[in-house]
């Protein structure tokens, strides 16, 4: 019994080869070639990015760059430029809008397109080349691609073809094509569920398949059965259009875990600071406040609350501020703090009869103003101020930005 | 003890005073109707232990005793029994009722009238009467106004203040504001009270439409309301009501005179195009012309309409969050209203521009910022 439809579709996935690392080299040539790595440059930093050069020594992204400087001492570390990565991304976003009608912009590198149907004009193989071969001669970013009939199998294809080639796999050779390849290769699997199968003897994805899916169900739960079906080749999700951002967070990782809560409560304000300001200028509110604290141990907490629409900073900061005191309870290390604000609608922000006064809707409206014309660092609350250099360091989550 | 009542009789009087009751009230024997027999009359009383209403109606009967009365099951028997006399049987022992119709008979278990929490009464009050046509009119004007949030309970009711010269509704939200004066009502109290919104529901609901008189008698915790053959008691809202008279501008210049009913409608159709959540419109006021425009991006949604208006003064951009409008314009009673503005960041006021000569309105709405970056 059939319950979906049978037409095949056509699924592309597009991902920028060491996207952080390509931007620097395109934005300074003198390094291409050499073993780059993006990633704050504090002690307690991780690679962000690595070039293909840094990957020789053995470098991997989300290592503590201490450790990747080990394995290769002459790397050369870049702190990162968000904003001009976001920048050429949303470059690249418009090329593919231009050309395609259903895309998915997954992170800030990646991209699923359906092209289904296009076989019976252009040829999906062709066109989908020739639309990598624009975007990388109109971006000059090296991008990879894989092309079959769903999500899954295309990321795993783009995965195999890179650095900067394509890969298609035709229709009915998608078990075939991955039957071979290590666990490790399908998404979803991380170090622990790999460690986990390992040891059950399922080394590639072939085994996997060919494990009863009840054994798989019993020892993973519904995450094995979705485990199974990867295996298989299965992935009926569908291509999600471009969507409204509907949150929009950041969080730091400190320089030296710290206990000094007058410290923590200013790096607090800050950020919530700069989310405001940021919403503000999207002209956007929010209802949900979250506080995400992670201890020494690694144990990470977060609490939110609902609120009503607002975007104005001393509602938020001090709701940041109260869901901090519930939340920290132990006296122990604090290694990162973050904010989010979600439920986000369009819309500006209320007047309150009694709460606000003229004189602080004129400050917040000039200071908007301000910040808008010369950069949200320019103007801030004096607590914020000896944090500022910190914050700046820090790796932006991603989140955040598109 | 025993008594004899018509059935729709009673039914029109439970069902004045049912609303008090609530689904799942703190204690449970507040899910009954205190019932009290003496001299041939029977005196029913609900309560929530903030609000509390009593209602009397004749009945045969020679003794006098008291039961509280599971209240919905009665009212669902009451309803669904055709017009007849019934009589009550209680067994103050037991607390067992049983109600005899020409049907059959129905038994239910009552509980202890002693455990009927006591009804306050007010003591050393201030009193008035006022219309209940004025009363109503007053309550209808101001109760939309009033706040849900409970982590400010003076903004939950309505204030009430008397002088001399004249009577103040006024209720609040903290993002607009309406203020009722009437000057056919005064009397030298000026000791103002925060009436709850549950009582005041209760009261729209239950004020006869026919003109007759309410008394009103309340001192600082408790108000005291008496019309027909109903009374109703509600504990005030004791908390510092805001300070209204100075959030209220007065060098709002910038005047728009306009016909209410064009406006209300075009604010209607707008709305429709305004995002869900936030009813964000756009006023724009340039020269003799009023311009109305909202948009969702989410959806891609806008739309824009253009009235003609008297205008007086600069030209202005404001936005509004419509819903406030809406209702407000709603409660208006007038074919021409006057809108006074003075920025774009401060508080917009409302007039009816032909009304009763008696009332006084003004309603107070404030902006939401619109952030032009250029």
């Amino acid at each position: 019994m059939e319950k979906y439809s049978t037409v095949s579709r056509s699924i592309v996935h597009m991902d920028l080869d060491s996207f952080f690392v390509s931007v620097e080299c395109l934005r300074n040539p003198a390094l291409k070639g050499k073993p780059l790595i993006i990633g704050g440059s504090s002690r307690r930093g991780v690679v962000a990015s690595c070039s293909y050069e840094a990957r020789r020594f053995g470098v991997r992204s989300a290592m503590p760059i201490a450790l990747a400087r080990q394995l290769c001492p002459h790397l050369i570390n870049i702190s990162g430029d968000m904003e001009a990565y976001s920048k050429y991304s949303r470059l690249i976003t418009d090329i593919i809008k231009d050309d395609v009608p259903l895309f998915e912009k997954s992170s800030i590198d990646e991209f699923y397109i359906d092209a289904t149907g296009m076989d019976r004009f252009f040829g999906t193989v062709k066109w989908a080349g020739e639309l990598r071969q624009k975007i990388m001669k109109e971006s000059g970013l090296p991008i990879s691609m894989g092309l079959s009939i769903n999500k899954l199998v295309s990321k795993v294809a783009t995965g195999e073809a890179k650095p900067n080639g394509q890969r298609h796999i035709p229709y009915g050779m998608e078990k075939a094509f991955l039957a071979p390849l290590p666990i490790q290769k399908i998404p979803m699997i991380g170090d622990k569920t790999a460690r986990f199968l390992t040891d059950m003897g399922i080394f590639n994805v072939r085994t996997l398949r060919e494990m009863p899916v009840e054994i798989l169900a019993a020892a993973l739960g519904s995450n094995g059965v979705a485990l199974w079906k990867k295996a298989n080749g299965e992935d009926n999700s569908p291509v999600i259009p471009f969507r409204e951002q509907k949150s929009i967070s950041t969080e730091t990782t400190f320089q030296k875990d710290t206990i000094d809560v007058q410290f923590l409560k200013n790096v607090l304000t800050a950020m919530v600071e700069k989310l405001g300001f940021k919403i503000r200028e999207k002209q956007k509110l929010t209802a949900c406040i979250t506080v995400k604290l992670r201890y020494s141990n690694f144990d990470t907490v977060s609490k939110q609350c609902r609120i009503a629409y607002t975007s104005s900073d001393h509602t938020l900061i001090k709701k940041a501020q109260e869901l901090f005191d519930q939340l920290y309870n132990r006296r122990m290390l604090i290694r990162l703090i973050g904010v989010r604000f979600s439920e986000l609608v369009h819309g500006n922000y209320q007047i309150s009869l009694f709460d606000d006064t003229e004189e602080t809707i004129r400050l917040y409206e000039a200071m908007d103003k301000i910040k808008h014309k010369h950069g949200s660092l320019k103007l801030m609350r004096a607590s914020s101020l000896d944090l500022n250099m910190r914050l700046k360091d820090s790796i932006p989550s991603f989140n955040g930005n598109e | 003890m025993k008594f004899i009542v018509s059935s729709s009789a009673l039914l029109k009087q439970l069902s004045g005073i049912n609303g008090v009751i609530t689904s799942s009230p703190v204690v449970p024997i507040l899910e009954n109707f205190l019932f009290e027999v003496s001299e041939g009359k029977l005196t029913v009383t609900a309560s929530d232990l903030q609000t509390s209403m009593i209602t009397e109606i004749d009945v045969e009967s020679k003794e006098s005793g008291s039961i509280a009365v599971p209240a919905r099951i009665l009212l669902d028997t009451l309803k669904n029994l055709p017009e007849q006399p019934v009589t009550f049987s209680i067994d103050e022992d037991t607390y067992a009722v049983e109600i005899s119709s020409d049907n059959g008979k129905y038994k239910l278990s009552g509980e202890n009238a002693t455990d009927f929490p006591k009804v306050p009464t007010v003591s050393d009050g201030y009193s008035f009467n006022v219309s209940t046509d004025i009363f109503s009119k007053a309550v209808n004007n101001t109760i939309f106004a009033t706040s849900n949030d409970e982590l400010r309970p003076a903004m939950t009711g309505v204030y009430m203040k008397l002088t001399d010269t004249n009577a103040t509704f006024v209720a609040t939200d903290g993002h607009r504001l309406v203020r009722y004066r009437r000057v056919d009502v005064a009397e030298d109290i000026d000791h103002p009270i925060i009436i709850p919104r549950k009582a005041l529901n209760l009261l729209k609901a239950t004020l006869p439409s026919d003109n007759t008189n309410v008394n009103v008698e309340y001192n600082a915790t408790n108000a005291f309301f008496k019309f027909n053959n109903i009374q109703m008691i509600c504990r005030l809202i004791d908390e510092r009501f805001p300070d209204y008279e100075n959030v209220i501008p007065m060098d709002n210049d910038n005047e728009m005179s306009i016909d209410k009913g064009e406006f209300l409608s075009s604010l209607r159709r707008i709305s429709i195009y305004a995002n869900k959540t936030t009813h964000q419109v756009r006023l724009k006021i340039t020269g003799s012309e009023l311009q109305i425009s909202a948009e969702d991006l989410d959806f891609s949604n806008e739309a824009n309409e253009r009235l003609s208006c008297e205008h007086d003064g600069d030209d202005l951009e404001i936005g509004f969050n419509a819903k406030f409008l809406i209702e407000m314009l709603n409660n208006v009673d007038s074919k021409e209203i006057l809108m006074k503005f003075s920025a774009p960041n401060r508080a917009g006021l409302i007039f009816p521009k032909n009304g009763d000569e008696n009332e006084d309105i003004l309603m107070l709405v404030m902006p939401v910022m619109l952030s032009n970056y250029n």
